[in-house]
């Protein structure tokens, strides 16, 4: 694929182009304040602990085909699959995918068809000290009745902002299961926007987790273009320290008897911030549509912070939609119950909030990856578990 | 085995009473069972027991094998044998059965310094003595509690006792609920576990259960104190009876 270079300086010119407050989808999450300097496009690939990282993805057990992306760059030596040929369609404007567009110096291309045993991990790595910008495109077709289990894991080291726009279509009654997880840096900057359209009887089962860099935005949309799609999306995050991370979620019902689910499990610990914007929309001629969302929190210090904000737009009249938020502390009598049978306190928290968030997992079908983000969410645990 | 002295006992949100000057001497290897009207403090009394928040003793004292049980945390009372068989079992979503069992009792082991149980043998140890409760591998696999029938809640509450092989089993109420069939298997689960090292606390409306688990003793409770203790022929007059007699006496 071409490189693309910004053109212009005014390209470079982070202050005015970022998102700020006074936008509606970005009252939580102002660029203008979060990102305090400039982190001009990345020139050179430089790429050391490369192997480190991609041996501590938590999908590193996960027999996969793997494709490797070394600061934004295809890294063929760490791949076992080829990149394709396919063109970006998607024309939105939106403050993401322009500066995704001026950016980008590579991706995935994937074209989908049949039936892909082997979930394919594409691994996100960025590896440089200097404050630097990494944007990626990807494209991935699946094909008519083509289904397939598609990772995507974004790691690094230091400070640097990635913006990873990916498009994804579904031909008819084809299925992809996705697996999302940002593991950023505790330093950088996460920025991404996935494109679903999906096609008539397609099968959508979607899932982010979210437990890395400082800030993180995430915008999805999801199209549904033709009949008798069933989509799940659904997320988790697990955040400490002053992580900040917000998702903006469009789920866009355009036509009749579709099923959508979204499901978002949020532990958030220390003065953690974390944002659920999901908005169900249901056109004119999506009748018969069957929409639920809900987003939960748990907060595990008094200092987290949780906001959602869930928004029906419905324009056709005989459709079943509804969606609940609740945000809250552990419940008492659970914790009670499973002490008095002798679990000491810090574990049988730690039980319940694995419980909680893992509710999320049961999205993903394929049995490795679950138990990987088991894995990952315990670990996460027992580093932020507290006793009080 | 467990001394309650002149216990007090009032709601930590409000100046309300429920227990109120309450004696109780339960030695190892004895069978008590508690009986009295609704909202007498039955169900409370087991909670403090246990080390439910939300109840604050303003005096007397709970002493169990030399301890003072009330300075315990829950977890601790546990390990040192303390078992509550709830009269309203609590539904735990997202954690499974086996894996809440295996937990509470490798805990319990770790507490005392004994070793943790291996999979292999933890599995076998559960699955027997499910099957002689009737428990399915099926509701073992579920979250603890969530869906269970009432009577399926109670014979659970019965396999943790079993799993955990308490020194002191409270049981609440773990009658009601239950069909003809299943009360005789839980009978038999407790008695079962009757051990001259051992005593139970048996919470219930019913002479019908004292059938099955005959009690050594049997204690009228009303209005948070205990009002008239007995063999099991109390049992048999109160079931004729009714508790007319003593409502009067406690107020
Ligand atoms: N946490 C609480 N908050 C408010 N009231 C309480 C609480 N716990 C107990 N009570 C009150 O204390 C009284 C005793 O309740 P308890 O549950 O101990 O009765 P019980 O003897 O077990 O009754 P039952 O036979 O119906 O089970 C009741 O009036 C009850 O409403
Ligand atoms: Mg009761």
């Amino acid at each position: 694929m071409n490189v693309i270079v910004p053109k212009t300086a005014a390209e470079l010119n982070y202050g005015l182009s970022l998102p700020h407050r006074k936008m509606e989808d970005w009252r939580w999450t102002d660029l203008r304040q979060l990102i305090d300097r400039p982190y001009p496009p990345r020139q050179t690939v430089v790429a050391k602990g490369v192997e480190k990282l991609i041996k501590s993805s938590p999908f590193a057990k996960v027999a996969s085909a793997r494709m490797v992306f070394v600061n934004g760059h295809f890294a063929a030596e760490h791949s076992q699959l080829k990149n394709d040929e396919l063109a970006s369609k998607v024309k939105i404007e939106e403050p993401v995918i322009a500066m995704n567009a001026a950016f980008a110096t590579d991706g995935a291309r994937l074209r989908i068809s049949g039936n892909a045993d082997t979930p394919i991990e594409l691994l996100f790595v960025s590896t440089d000290a200097a404050p630097r910008t990494i944007a990626t495109r990807n494209v991935i077709e699946i094909e008519k009745e083509a289904s397939v289990t598609v990772i995507e894991t974004h790691m690094g080291e230091g400070a640097y902002l990635a913006n990873c726009v990916t498009e994804i279509s579904l031909g008819e009654s084809a299925k992809l299961d996705r697996i999302k997880v940002e593991l950023e840096s505790g330093e950088a900057i996460h920025l991404s926007h996935t494109h679903v359209t999906l096609a008539r009887n397609s099968v959508l089962n979607d899932f982010t987790l979210t437990s890395g860099a400082g800030v993180n935005r995430q915008n999805g949309t999801v199209e549904f273009q033709g009949q008798g799609i069933d989509a799940k999306v659904s997320g988790a995050f697990m955040l400490g320290g002053e992580q900040h991370a917000d998702t903006r979620l469009v789920i866009d019902h355009q036509q009749p008897h579709c099923t959508s689910r979204e499901l978002f499990k949020c532990v958030m610990d220390d003065h953690a911030r974390g944002i659920f914007q999901g908005k169900v929309m249901v056109r004119k001629d999506a009748q018969k549509t069957d929409g639920k969302q809900s987003s939960h929190a748990l907060l595990l210090s008094e200092t987290a912070e949780f906001d959602a904000k869930p928004e029906l737009e419905i324009f056709a009249d005989d459709v079943v939609c509804g969606h609940g938020a609740t945000s809250g502390d552990l419940n008492h009598d659970h914790l009670f119950y499973l002490m008095s049978r002798g679990i000491p306190e810090a574990e049988a928290k730690s039980l319940l909030i694995a419980a909680f968030v893992g509710e999320a997992f049961d999205v993903v079908a394929h049995e490795g990856i679950k138990e990987a983000l088991v894995k990952f969410s315990r670990k996460w645990l027992t580093q932020h578990r507290r006793a009080g | 085995m467990l001394e309650i002295k002149n216990l007090h006992v009032k709601l930590a949100d409000e100046d309300r009473v429920i227990i109120n000057g309450l004696n109780l001497s339960v030695k190892v290897g004895e069978v008590h069972a508690i009986m009295g009207p609704n909202g007498s403090g039955k169900s409370t009394l087991s909670y403090v027991l246990s080390g439910r928040e939300g109840y604050e003793v303003t005096e007397g004292s709970v002493t169990y094998r030399g301890e003072d049980l009330l300075a315990m945390a829950p977890d601790v009372r546990a390990s040192k044998g303390v078992f509550l068989a709830f009269q309203y079992p609590i539904e735990i979503p997202g954690v499974a059965t086996m894996q809440f069992l295996k937990v509470a009792l490798n805990a319990q082991r770790k507490a005392r310094g004994e070793k943790e149980m291996t999979t292999p043998d933890f599995m076998r140890y559960v699955k027997e003595r499910a099957a002689r409760l009737n428990i399915s591998p099926d509701m073992l696999k579920r979250p603890v509690n969530v869906g269970f029938s009432g009577g399926e809640k109670k014979r659970a509450e019965i396999l943790q006792m079993a799993v955990l092989e308490p020194a002191l089993c409270v049981l609440d109420e773990t009658d009601s609920g239950l069909d003809i069939d299943a009360m005789r298997v839980v009978a038999d689960g407790v008695n079962g576990l009757r051990s001259p090292d051992r005593a139970m606390i048996v919470i219930t409306h019913y002479q019908r259960l004292l059938d099955y688990i005959v009690p050594d003793f049997v204690h009228v409770l009303s209005q948070g104190r205990i009002v008239k203790s007995g063999d099991k022929a109390l049992a048999l007059e109160l079931e004729a009876n009714g508790y007319a007699e003593f409502a009067g006496e406690a107020a």
